[in-house]
């Protein structure tokens, strides 16, 4: 009795199936006459890609596309959870994916396969290999964000009279170590370092003071606290502390608030890459050494991305374009896009405690 | 008890029918041919075959929590190996640590006699960091042979897919049709019985850890190809997703009674959830719930059916929550 | 149960050489590890997992285990960060965290004491969803959290240096070696591991003492996520994921046997030491961290062995006297 249950049941399973496949085809015509973007983070929630998921929002919203907006947890930013979510997009036939790729080169052959199914693939924020995306959206060119990260920590080292003369150590506070944007800035840096403007900052140890603790909160914390221990104004010790993603700058201000006896913040200094909020009590205090912050509008950056996915998607941009126009609250924008399909969003910003008041996100 | 099994792989297969079944209604795209096989039945392979020898493991009372551990690893020196000597030399390196990271486990369980728990709890951490060390927390990239087993296509199926049928039937023979099988049910329901009834208890638990070991290995290759990299955290939680398929078919946690039937409809459940959440872009954390809720849902039913077995037996408890160690 | 305790006597002994060994090396090679400030910091981290170690090591002494624990962690975090938003104090997000530890905890024991279910599947699949129900409740993180939140970790320092945290880390750690030694419910605990059965026909209460050991386990949880909670202005959906690792290799180094029945507080706070300052030690002697993960695994592997091989040798000088340990 029950094996003729299992095997009827079986039956009309495979019934459905094949019923299901015919069916299916013309309700998949139907459905793509609505635009669909999806846009997949390095990781969900936190300041900055939240940032650019409500830019993105507002230029679907504007442009009466759907967009799918998923990632993976913090701790989970990896590669392989990149690839399980967009393989689901892919073979459900959204009509673009634009990404900001946790490994550039290890997701090249997903996105690959995206583009083979006819789904226009964009990235943001990081890059994938070239051959992989038709464009890149990014925030600022990797030397621009690097010598602005530089510029800010020289300043402060200047100031509190480190040069030429006397050397600083610096390190560097990364995240995953495989972010393609991550890791063009630290090459860019270690470029700077070489010539003379900056031949005083120096990186005295490269495993122990490019630090890349992974993107778990609790590991960021205990990494940062770490580093704050090290810091000081001797020359075995750290002089300024440069972190590259936006969970590592708030953990710095955060640990040496933190920290039991706080290394003398005449002697050292920190900065990073952060949105103004996440580190607006740390820049304004001025007993704690992180004084400027480096960023651009995420909110821009999530607008761009969805705005240049929907002209591919509709045919207004082609292939190989010089530069793009759209429109974003009623003006209108254009940006260029160079040679190897990097479309700038601009310069990067500088904020210290005399403007950071005038951002809010 | 031949009864009671039958008709528990029955329930399990009924509850696959209504997950199938629901999911189709909400979203049609589910049931194209494309959908199911790229997405539904290509993600779990790894997970599947794993659960093969966990299941057998389980069995004999014993656990392996180093599994994705070891799988990266495998990954990650075969990789390596393969960049460095060419693809011989990746494949036979990527075997070769598999069988040791088996062997260390299976030596240090049954000879130095600590628990799994612990022996592979340790051995997990060892071999994470192995990875983390060896590659700084970079990527290790596919290469030929690997992105082959992860990407092909035999007869209209990835070729995993195949690799994966064919495991799960001869892991089926050995479980319930050989000597073999018949010993590792008796090592889990009383170790030093099975011992004084003449069955080697040490070497059957190395090889079974040693099998794991090679298995993961296997999976290794599929898993590198598929996802064209590895980095040494890409196999946190894939033994807990493999323990809760293992779990979810039915196999006690504590030991002695199991079916490798039962590990294979549960790993199309999940294989379904899984993908039918994707496609109904339910977002993808949320897929750790659910198949939270179905263990718990799938043990909650175990727990009242063996209670109620046992009363209508007359026996004491049977289903005592007893340490695993 | 005499000879039991001789047994870990040693075990602690041997930690305790261990652990000085690895103090003076480290005094030797790794300059500035002695730096008050990555004490500190050392003993920061060393607060929250000693914390979780101990309830942890109630729960494995009775034969269960909790793999939820960092899961658990992370829904703390999260609760606090909500009240934490609307400007709760101190005193209000640690009752919070406690009373949250000890329910959550508690719907752990459900499933294992009400419904037999083993405690490492039980927990196994609340970890799932805990973790999971987090990510739909929030997404990502609460951030932009204020001054009074995060007060423990910023601000409350005895003497201006030492970490309050470390302060309710000592103050935990002597009730729970007092209530240990001295309590009647901890008899239970011990009996409840080496044999449910006996326990039982002793006339213990086994579900009861079981359910409690997890309700006082997670108040301590609670307290745990509030010291990983409060480090910092942003709190995510997985502050605590992973933890419940370092918890059970922290006890497990200590020497107390998953099997249940044998193991004591004091070897698991010298074990929570050991781990807590692998990763800031190897960063002074210069070598990537990296390789924390690798060299927690290879001194759990290598002190579990030792005492497994020591055992051996007992075992054929004194025949007939196995002992209870892990098998």
């Amino acid at each position: 009795m029950k094996k003729l249950i299992a095997v009827l049941l079986v039956i009309t399973m495979m019934a459905c199936l094949f019923a299901g496949c015919q069916k299916n085809e013309p309700a998949a015509a139907e459905k793509s006459d609505g635009v669909t973007i999806a846009m997949l983070p390095k990781f969900k929630g936190e300041n900055y890609f939240d940032a650019c998921k409500v830019g993105a929002e507002a230029a679907a919203e504007a442009l009466g596309v759907t967009l799918l907006y998923d990632g993976p947890s913090q701790d989970q930013a990896t590669n392989q959870m990149q690839v399980d979510i967009l393989e689901g997009w892919i073979n459900q036939g959204v009509d673009a994916i634009v990404v900001s790729p946790n490994d550039g080169t290890a997701i090249a052959a997903t996105l690959k396969k995206a583009a083979e199914k006819g789904i226009k693939v964009l990235t943001f924020d990081a890059d994938a290999q070239e051959d992989a995306r038709s464009y890149y959206c990014q925030s600022v060119a990797a030397d621009g964000a690097a010598k602005g990260l530089l510029d800010a920590a020289k300043q402060d080292l200047l100031a509190k009279g480190y040069g030429p003369d006397k050397t600083a150590n610096i390190a560097l506070v990364g995240s995953s170590g495989t972010d393609a944007n991550q890791n063009a800035w630290i090459e860019a840096i270690k470029g700077y370092l070489t010539t003379d403007d900056y031949s005083w900052m120096v990186i005295a140890n490269e495993s122990t003071d490019i630090i890349h603790p992974g993107t778990d909160e609790t590991k960021v914390n205990e990494a940062c606290a770490t580093l704050i221990g090290r810091m000081g104004g001797g020359a075995d010790q750290i002089q300024a502390a440069i972190a590259l993603s936006s969970m590592s700058t708030p953990a710095l201000g955060a640990q040496y608030e933190a920290a039991a006896s706080k290394p003398d913040a005449s002697v050292i200094t920190m900065t990073g890459l952060a949105t103004p909020n996440a580190i607006k009590d740390y820049i304004k205090d001025e007993t704690n050494p992180l004084n400027t912050g480096v960023l651009w509008s995420c909110f821009d950056l999530g607008y761009m991305s969805v705005a240049v996915a929907n002209q591919m998607v509709t045919g207004e941009l082609a292939e190989g374009a010089s530069s793009v126009t759209y429109t974003q609250e009623g003006k209108e924008l254009t940006k260029e896009i160079n040679e190897q399909g990097y479309c700038c969003l601009g310069a990067a910003l500088v904020f210290d405690a005399t403007n950071v008041d005038n951002y809010n996100y | 008890m031949k009864k009671f099994k039958f008709s528990f792989n029955l329930v399990l297969l009924l509850i696959w029918a209504a997950i199938f079944v629901a999911i189709a209604a909400m979203a049609p795209t589910f049931l194209k041919p494309d959908y199911i096989i790229n997405t539904m039945l290509r993600n779990i392979v790894e997970i599947g075959m794993v659960a093969l020898p966990m299941t057998l493991i389980i069995i004999t009372g014993g656990m392996d929590l180093s599994v994705g551990s070891m799988m990266i690893l495998c990954a990650v020196f075969g990789g390596s190996a393969a960049a460095a000597w060419g693809t011989g030399a990746g494949v036979a390196v990527t075997i070769l640590v598999g069988l040791a990271c088996g062997l260390i486990n299976g030596l240090i369980i049954a000879k130095a006699k600590i628990s799994e728990m612990v022996t592979t709890l340790a051995t997990m951490y060892l071999f994470m960091g192995l990875s983390r060390g060896y590659t700084e927390a970079g990527s290790v990239y596919a290469y030929n042979f690997a992105s082959w087993m992860g990407n092909t296509e035999v007869l209209g199926l990835p070729i995993q897919i195949w690799i994966y049928a064919v495991l799960a039937v001869v892991f089926v023979l050995l479980l319930h049709h050989t000597a073999f099988g018949r010993k590792l049910f008796a090592i889990g329901l009383n170790s030093s019985a099975a011992k004084y009834s003449g069955v080697n208890v040490e070497k059957i638990k190395i090889t079974l850890y040693v099998l794991c070991g090679l298995i993961c290995a296997l999976a290794s290759f599929i898993y590198l190809g598929r996802f064209s990299s590895v980095k040494y955290d890409s196999g946190t939680n894939f033994n807990l997703k493999v323990i809760t398929v293992v779990v979810l078919g039915g196999t006690s946690i504590v030991g002695g009674s199991g079916d490798m039937k039962g590990t294979l409809v549960a790993t199309l459940i999940i294989a379904t959830l899984n993908s039918g959440l994707t496609v109904l872009n339910i977002p993808i954390a949320t897929q750790t719930v659910v198949q939270g809720t179905v263990l718990l849902i799938a043990l909650v039913a175990f727990a009242i059916m063996n209670q109620a077995k046992s009363r209508r037996r007359g026996a004491p408890k049977s289903a005592e929550p007893k340490s695993v160690s | 149960m005499k000879h039991d305790r001789k047994k870990n006597l040693t075990t602690e002994f041997y930690l305790l050489v261990f652990l000085a060994v690895v103090l003076v090396f480290l005094g030797v090679f790794a300059k500035g590890f002695y730096s008050i400030n990555n004490i500190m910091s050392i003993l920061n981290v060393y607060s929250y997992v000693l914390i979780s170690a101990i309830g942890m090591n109630m729960i494995i002494l009775t034969g269960n285990i909790d793999v939820s624990t960092g899961a658990l962690i992370s829904v703390v975090c999260l609760v606090i960060a909500a009240i934490g938003k609307l400007g709760a104090t101190f005193p209000v997000l640690l009752i919070t965290a406690m009373v949250v530890g000890m329910l959550l905890s508690a719907f752990n024991a459900f499933f294992i004491t009400k419904l037999k279910i083993p405690a490492i599947v039980a927990t196994l699949a609340t970890t799932q969803i805990f973790q999971g129900s987090l990510t739909l409740a929030v997404e990502g993180s609460i951030y932009d959290l204020p001054a009074t939140y995060t007060w423990l970790a910023f601000k409350a320092k005895v003497f201006g240096i030492i970490p309050f945290s470390f302060v309710m880390c000592v103050i935990i750690t002597v009730i729970a070696l007092l209530f240990m030694k001295y309590s009647r419910f901890s008899k239970k605990i011990y009996a409840v591991g080496n044999s449910t059965e006996s326990a039982r026909l002793t006339g213990i209460n086994v579900n009861r003492t079981v359910f409690l050991t997890y309700v006082i386990a997670g108040a301590l949880f609670g307290v745990s996520g509030v010291i990983v909670g409060t480090a910092g202005q942003r709190v995510t959906t997985t502050m605590g994921s992973g933890l419940e690792m370092t918890f059970i290799a922290a006890v497990v180094l200590g020497g107390t046997s998953t099997a249940g029945g044998s193991g004591r507080i004091l070897g698991t706070v010298i074990g929570a030491l050991i781990l807590a300052s692998i990763s800031s030690a190897i960063t002074y002697l210069g070598i990537s961290t990296n390789w924390a993960d690798f060299i927690k695994g290879a001194i759990i592997l290598i002190s579990v062995l030792v005492s497994a091989l020591r055992t051996v040798k007992r075992k054929r000088s004194i025949p007939g006297k196995a002992g209870v340990q892990a098998s």
